[in-house]
C-alpha cells in the first residue's frame, strides 16, 4: 500500500510505548499493531484525532505518501 | 439470537427426520407393491436374449431409474441438511464465514442438480414407456420451485461473500 504508517517514528519521538498510546487512544494493543504494521484498511478520523492529539502532533506526521 | 438459532435448528431436525421417514416408507413401499411384479418377470426372463433389444433392458432400466428417483431423493434431503451446519455456524456468531458461503452454493448446487436429475430421470422412464412424460406438466410440478430455490441460495452465497468482504473491512478500520 502507497500509505506508510509512521506511527513507530512518532512513538520514538515522543518517548512514549505502544500500550500507553493504545490505553489513551482506547484502542487494544492488537489494533494498534496492525496500524502499525501497515495491515489496516482504513482508519477512523476520530482514531486519527485521538493519535495526533495523545503525540502532539498532525495527521501529515503519522501518515505519508510514497509512490510505489 | 441463539434462541432463535435453537428453534429453527429443532424445525430443521422435525423436517429432516419427516423426509427421511416419508422416503423409507416410500422405499419399502415400493419394494412390496412393484419389486414382486419385477421379481416375478425375473423368473419368466428369456436370460440368453441380449440385454439392449429385449423386454430385459426395458424391465431393468424401470426399476433402475425408480431406484434413481429415491436416490435422488436421498441427496435432496443431505442438502437440506447443510440447513443445520449453516445455523451451527450461525449459533458459533460465524455469520460471513468461508463455510456459510461454501454451504449456500452447496445447496443451490444440489437443489439444481436435483430437479434436473428427476426431469431426465422421468423422462427416460417415460422413454422406457411405462408412465408419460410432458415437459411443461412437469414443469407445473411442485418440485421445479426448487431450481429458483437453488438460485436464490447461489444468490445468498454471493451476498455472503460481499458481506465477508465487508466485515473484513470494518476488522481492519481501526
Amino acid at each position: 500500500m502507497p500509505i506508510i504508517v509512521n506511527l513507530d517514528v512518532m512513538l520514538a519521538k515522543r518517548k512514549m510505548k505502544s500500550n500507553e498510546l493504545a490505553d489513551i487512544v482506547g484502542i487494544t494493543t492488537a489494533n494498534l499493531s496492525i496500524l502499525k504494521t501497515g495491515k489496516a484498511k482504513a482508519i477512523r478520523f476520530s482514531t486519527l484525532e485521538a493519535i495526533c492529539k495523545a503525540l502532539e502532533c498532525q495527521p501529515a506526521d503519522i501518515l505519508e505518501y510514497t509512490e510505489v | 439470537m441463539k434462541d432463535n438459532t435453537n428453534i429453527l435448528t429443532f424445525i430443521t431436525w422435525g423436517i429432516l427426520l419427516a423426509a427421511v421417514s416419508v422416503l423409507l416408507n416410500d422405499m419399502r413401499e415400493f419394494e412390496f407393491n412393484k419389486f414382486e411384479n419385477f421379481v416375478n418377470w425375473a423368473k419368466t426372463a428369456d436370460k440368453d436374449a441380449p440385454w439392449y433389444s429385449s423386454q430385459n433392458a426395458i424391465e431393468w432400466s424401470y426399476y433402475a431409474i425408480s431406484a434413481g428417483l429415491f436416490f435422488w431423493r436421498g441427496y435432496l434431503i443431505y442438502g437440506f441438511s447443510y440447513f443445520l451446519s449453516i445455523l451451527k455456524e450461525i449459533e458459533n456468531e460465524n455469520y460471513f464465514s468461508d463455510n456459510n458461503i461454501k454451504y449456500f452454493k452447496k445447496i443451490g448446487t444440489i437443489f439444481i442438480q436435483y430437479t434436473i436429475s428427476v426431469l431426465i430421470l422421468r423422462f427416460l422412464l417415460a422413454a422406457i414407456g411405462e408412465s408419460t412424460f410432458n415437459f411443461f406438466t412437469e414443469l407445473k410440478a411442485e418440485f421445479t420451485f426448487l431450481i429458483p430455490a437453488g438460485l436464490a441460495f447461489y444468490i445468498l452465497a454471493e451476498i455472503f461473500k460481499r458481506g465477508k468482504q465487508a466485515e473484513e473491512d470494518n476488522e481492519l478500520t481501526i
